[in-house]
């Protein structure tokens, strides 16, 4: 009687393991903004990261940004670079150096305080970046 | 160890899964261009069950293997007639109706406000498992190659089976095995739907370690590198599509001076073993060689003498 008790015990904490119980974490959004700089295929971007429950701005963060080609998915990833915070609250600033032009899916990588991923995909052109369109083929 | 290297041994793990699913099938002598379709069938089905159904990940994971899994069996039964060049086109035409088909799918459910889902080509987004439940990178990089491991173990006991010698035998001469009395068609669909899955839990874990999906990342490219990892690494053992995948993205994408160069380099090296070495690196001779050669340095246990 006693041992089936215990592996029922056992049981529920398994399960409740596995079930993973998620506990409140702030969900980060982001605006990104990108420029082309002076050079070829590099581009100064800023993002804005807030929660996306809140709206309040998150400051303090470790932020790395790596990239990569969703067409062509490993054959260009980019090294993260990490971005340092800007002036205005909730904004952090990096330098990309792309490999060529097209559709580019940004990994902005949170860590510290929250720890999160947002991805975000842009068209990096010759003097312009936009929001990427994808169509069917 | 810092993230970009945890990245790229994630990457190396994941990728592993769909090089060994094309692996599998090369053993049975069939060239399949179209195992990305099960890696994507295995992402979307792992990412719905934990993003939108808020499964746990590891029956997700095996909802990706099944689907994949039972994917890989409703292709491998019509193409069962079919070999070589026709074979190929077929996984290819396959895969590119899977990558097309997710671009017209649309499945979304509002979760804190914002809809979450596969969204045709604006992709999968917000697969957050491993954020919401605290699972730092390295923790998935172990889970990654203990999945690894395990498929590698099982590889092993599969080439000392009788499934795994008749898989080789099909591969061999396919009219000779059926002589032989082995059932072609039925182990020909068993290995579609275990290459399937083994892609398909490649996929699931591929979702949840990006977080994002996209049709375009599932297209033809990731299919001939799939083939080519097992081409350049070797057909003589399990551990050749995992050398194929080291070489491509462990080194050439690692090293910066030749990141740049990688695609040149990677054809390039596919295009000179497919000449001086068509069976790979860990081609079968040099597996063997191997094995002799252990068997050869290995203590050998004394053998009792006869009595007094």
């Amino acid at each position: 009687m006693r041992s089936a008790r215990r592996a029922a015990a056992a049981f529920a904490m398994a399960a409740a393991c596995a079930a993973g119980v998620a506990e409140a974490q702030v969900r980060a959004k982001a605006d990104l903004h990108c420029e082309p700089a002076a050079e070829v295929l590099l581009y100064e971007c800023t993002a804005a990261l807030a929660d996306s429950r809140t709206g309040e701005p998150l400051t303090s963060l470790a932020v790395a940004v790596g990239a990569d080609m969703p067409s062509m998915a490993g054959a260009h990833s980019v090294r993260p670079v990490a971005a340092t915070e800007g002036p205005a609250k909730g904004t952090y600033r990096f330098r990309l150096a792309l490999e060529m032009h097209g559709d580019w899916a940004l990994l902005i990588n949170l860590s510290g305080a929250t720890r999160d991923r947002v991805v975000k995909v842009l068209r990096f052109e010759d003097g312009r970046v936009g929001e990427a369109t994808p169509t069917r083929r | 160890m810092d993230d970009y290297t945890i990245g790229v041994l994630s990457n190396i793990g994941v990728v592993s899964f769909v090089a060994l699913s094309a692996y599998l099938l090369l053993l049975t002598g069939e060239i399949s261009f179209g195992q990305q379709a099960f890696f994507a069938i295995g992402a979307y089905a792992a990412g719905i069950a934990t993003a939108l159904w808020g499964w746990p990940l590891a029956p997700a994971l095996a909802w990706g293997a099944v689907s994949a899994g039972c994917a890989a069996v409703l292709v491998g039964l019509p193409t069962l007639r079919l070999h070589g060049l026709y074979f190929a086109i077929a996984t290819l035409a396959f895969a590119e109706m899977v990558r097309i088909l997710f671009e017209l799918f649309r499945y979304q459910v509002e979760i804190d406000g914002e809809p979450v889902g596969p969204d045709g080509t604006e992709g999968f987004r917000n697969i957050r498992y491993i954020f919401d439940h605290n699972i730092d990178a390295v923790q998935f990089l172990l889970l990654i190659y203990a999945l690894l491991a395990a498929a590698l173990l099982g590889f092993v006991l599969l080439e000392r089976s009788r499934t795994g010698v008749a898989f080789r035998m099909i591969g061999e001469d396919e009219t000779l095995a059926g002589l032989q009395g082995i059932s072609v068609a039925r182990h020909k669909v068993l290995a579609a739907g275990i290459a399937g899955a083994l892609a398909g839990v490649g996929g699931g874990l591929y979702a949840h370690l990006t977080t994002y999906v996209e049709p375009r990342i599932f297209d033809v490219m990731l299919g001939v590198h799939s083939l080519a990892y097992g081409l350049i690494g070797g057909l003589g053992t399990a551990f050749g599509p995992l050398l194929g995948v080291l070489i491509d993205i462990g080194l050439l994408e690692s090293i910066r001076v030749l990141a740049g160069y990688r695609m040149i380099i990677f054809g390039g090296i596919v295009a000179l073993l497919l000449i001086v070495r068509p069976r790979g690196l860990l081609d079968e001779r040099t597996v063997h060689g191997i094995g002799d050669l252990w068997r050869r340095t290995r203590p050998r246990r004394r053998q009792p003498g006869p009595g007094p």
